[in-house]
């Protein structure tokens, strides 16, 4: 047995002796170096595409105040229920992530419930729904007939969450942010689809009287990727374009007749900072957060309106008595004369026949404090609160959740 | 020959039409140049495959450690632009996710290796072995779709972190397989005959002999497959979706470093920037602290 002993440590000499695996330092080098590598890749690729460095700016919080005091129904979930499942999953758009965030830590803190969310874009929102990988969904866009028709679980409803703008963006030198720059339906569509080349334009100088705008080549930049961003944008200049709507239409991304690509709303705030004389549209937030111009836009009474929360919440006033039973309302171009026309929903995507009972009390109950008590928080974080007549339609779908055939909200 | 022993001969011969000793010395020194610029490249050729491990861990240890304090070890991560939080979470989950593909992992990957150094013969296990190769071959992003369109669509019919162990599971095996057959074969006949004449049954000379024999390569494997498995990204997105909340349960989604850094890094947030950093940095310990536990763990020869 001894000898066998010896045998083993000497084929162990011999291993090492062979300089595969020799010696403690060469593995280390192989492991440490593998793991760096990947890590340290991962973190640097990204670090580069993230511009907007600086927190999200504080926005006027008058409309969140206003609209927290008000919403009848707040208040009433203050703690855990019994029965409820302790963890919930979600996954959809990128545009309302942050507010989501924010909402779902507020949440743990009040019931103990962890609700998982995990901005993957509202295309994967849809897709995640639809195969039930997910207990809800998210989204800017809302999901066709022919999605809604193809769902593993039947009945999708389509509960509003929050409201953003979607805002022309513009970098004149000669102008300051501080002048807002005035664009009418018309000379918008018109600058994207080509026809308006100079900032000089006639049509342009007729709306912005006083406004010293300079004889220069109009620099277009939209989005590279698929958005509902895009979506609620084009979706505004179809309907206010008979050109636009024929010759690209509206979509999550479409044909752009001109400009540059910007990935991301962060990639278009990007480009329209590093080119003068350029125009593009994003999220309200990104144009605060990179201080760039922000245009006033004509809307469908004719006054020309500045996005801001109270704007939008207007906006989509204006179409609460008219929305569709199913809540998948598009705001653009709405009627009233502080509404801002190029504003748009962000929905949570629910099932209505849930087979788990935990499940569907626990996401009855968290929807319930999300477009109730949690609207407090939109404002801060640059979405407008939903108007109350929204949030009574919402109400509806959520008392409308069944769980085998009995409606899972506990409340009420 | 070096260079000091050289010397002319003493009687320089000149052939009729050949070139002079003097000649033949300039080529000699042209030669001897041309060697050590060679030796001299070849050189910082590996001094710079060195110092690209030594530039990135080193920047991201510069970069990453602001980020560390016991808070980001301990907390999960706050709403978006709030600074503060950490990143326990996926520290934890990417600790159960590796434990867990280990354990679906390492017997397989360690019964195939097997198989193919002691027992396979033939057609089979060049198939086995061919076929192990193209799994390792395979972009993990396949395997992440795979997983997806199998166990999160279909099997578990959610996202889970069972379906990312699984994945990484599938990562894991053919590095295994590769390495402990690899280690085996090195293991000398002689020893293996050695046992036989004594009359010991094959199961047992593999199990007493050959594998103890080859134990740190057949570690060392392992701990490479953890560390390729612990840094995959793509995979786990499409499986695992990452978590807000420490998670325990396999059967919900779970966080994991790689998506952490993933979701921070992409982000508009200075202070996420910082922690994705010092997630890059907690991910590269995570593994060396790994694969020292598993060395010192089974450092004693008491293997038999």
């Amino acid at each position: 047995m001894e000898e066998q002993k010896k045998e083993q440590e000497v084929s162990l000499k011999h291993l090492d002796s062979n300089g595969r695996f020799a010696g403690t330092r060469r593995r280390w080098f192989g492991v440490i170096g593998g793991a760096a590598g990947a890590a340290a890749l991962a973190a640097c690729g990204a670090d580069q595409t993230a511009t907007p460095r600086t927190a999200p700016a504080p926005t006027s919080g008058a409309a969140s105040t206003q609209a927290a005091a008000a919403i009848p129904g707040s208040g009433s979930i203050a703690g855990p229920y019994p029965g409820e499942a302790k963890q919930l999953t979600g996954a959809g758009a990128t545009f309302p992530a942050a507010l989501y965030s924010k909402w779902f830590t507020e949440y743990h803190r009040l019931t103990g419930v962890q609700v998982n969310y995990q901005s993957i874009g509202s295309g994967g929102g849809i897709k995640s729904i639809s195969d039930k990988t997910v207990d809800f969904g998210a989204t800017d866009g809302p999901m066709t007939n022919e999605q809604l028709s193809a769902t593993k679980g039947g009945d999708i409803f389509h509960i509003p969450t929050a409201l953003g703008a979607v805002v022309a963006t513009y970098n004149i030198p000669e102008v300051p942010a501080s002048t807002k720059l005035r664009l009418s339906p018309e000379t918008l569509a018109a600058i994207f689809l080509g026809e308006i080349t100079k900032w000089s334009d006639p049509k342009l100088k007729a709306d912005n009287s006083g406004v010293n705008l300079p004889d220069k080549d109009i620099v277009v930049v939209h989005r590279s990727d698929g958005s509902g961003t895009t979506y609620i944008f084009t979706d505004y200049l179809s309907s206010v374009s008979p050109t636009w709507k024929e010759k690209v239409g509206f979509a999550t991304s479409v044909n752009w007749p001109k400009g540059l690509g910007g990935k991301g709303n962060e990639g278009v705030a990007g480009e329209v900072k590093q080119n003068p004389y350029s125009i593009g549209y994003v999220e309200l937030i990104y144009a605060l957060q990179n201080k760039l111009g922000v245009a006033q836009i004509k809307n469908k009474d004719g006054q020309f309106v500045d996005p801001n929360l109270e704007t939008v919440t207007e906006a989509a006033a204006g179409v609460a008595s008219t929305i569709a039973p199913d809540l998948r309302a598009s705001i653009v171009n709405a009627a009233g004369p502080e509404s801002y026309p190029i504003s748009g929903f962000t929905w949570i995507l629910a099932y209505k026949n849930m087979a788990e009972e935990p499940k569907a009390i626990a996401l009855s109950r968290m929807l319930w404090w999300a477009t109730h008590d949690g609207q407090k928080f939109n404002g801060d974080l640059g979405y407008a609160p939903l108007p109350l007549e929204i949030i009574k339609r919402g109400e509806e779908k959520i008392k409308g959740i069944l769980v085998n055939g009995k409606p899972a909200f506990p409340n009420k | 020959m070096s260079s000091d022993t050289y010397a002319p001969p003493l009687a320089p011969a000149y052939p009729p039409g050949g070139r002079s000793i003097f000649e033949a010395d300039a080529r000699y020194q042209v030669r001897r140049g041309v060697a050590r610029l060679m030796a001299v490249l070849v050189g910082l050729a590996a001094l710079g495959a060195v110092a690209v491990l030594w530039i990135i861990l080193g920047y991201v240890i510069w970069r990453g450690l602001p980020a560390i304090n016991w808070p980001f070890f301990t907390q999960r991560p706050l709403p978006y632009g709030e600074p503060g939080g950490g990143v326990g979470p996926a520290i934890a989950g990417s600790l159960v996710l590796l434990g867990v593909a280990s354990t679906i992992g390492v017997p397989i990957g360690l019964g195939a290796g097997i198989y193919l150094s002691e027992f396979g013969r033939g057609r089979f296990a060049d198939a086995v072995r061919f076929c192990g190769d193209l799994v390792a071959g395979l972009p993990s992003i396949v395997v992440g779709v795979f997983i997806w369109a199998l166990l999160v669509r279909h099997v578990i019919g959610h996202f889970s972190g069972l379906a990312g162990a699984a994945a990484l599971a599938i990562i894991m095996v053919p590095i295994i397989v590769r390495t402990v057959e690899a280690m085996l074969r090195l293991v000398p006949h002689t020893l293996r005959e050695a046992a036989l004449a004594l009359g010991v049954p094959q199961w047992r000379v593999v199990l007493s002999v050959v594998l103890p024999s080859a134990r740190a390569g057949i570690i060392t494997g392992v701990v490479l497959a953890l560390a390729r498995a612990g840094g995959e990204t793509a995979p786990l997105l499409l499986t695992t979706l990452g978590n807000m909340f420490f998670n325990w349960n396999l059967s919900q989604p779970t966080a994991a470093l790689p998506i952490q850094i993933y979701n921070y890094a992409v982000a508009p947030y200075d202070d996420w920037h910082t922690k994705a950093w010092g997630a890059s940095l907690v991910l590269i310990a995570v593994i060396g602290i790994l694969s020292v536990l598993t060395r010192l763990a089974t450092r004693g020869k008491k293997l038999a």
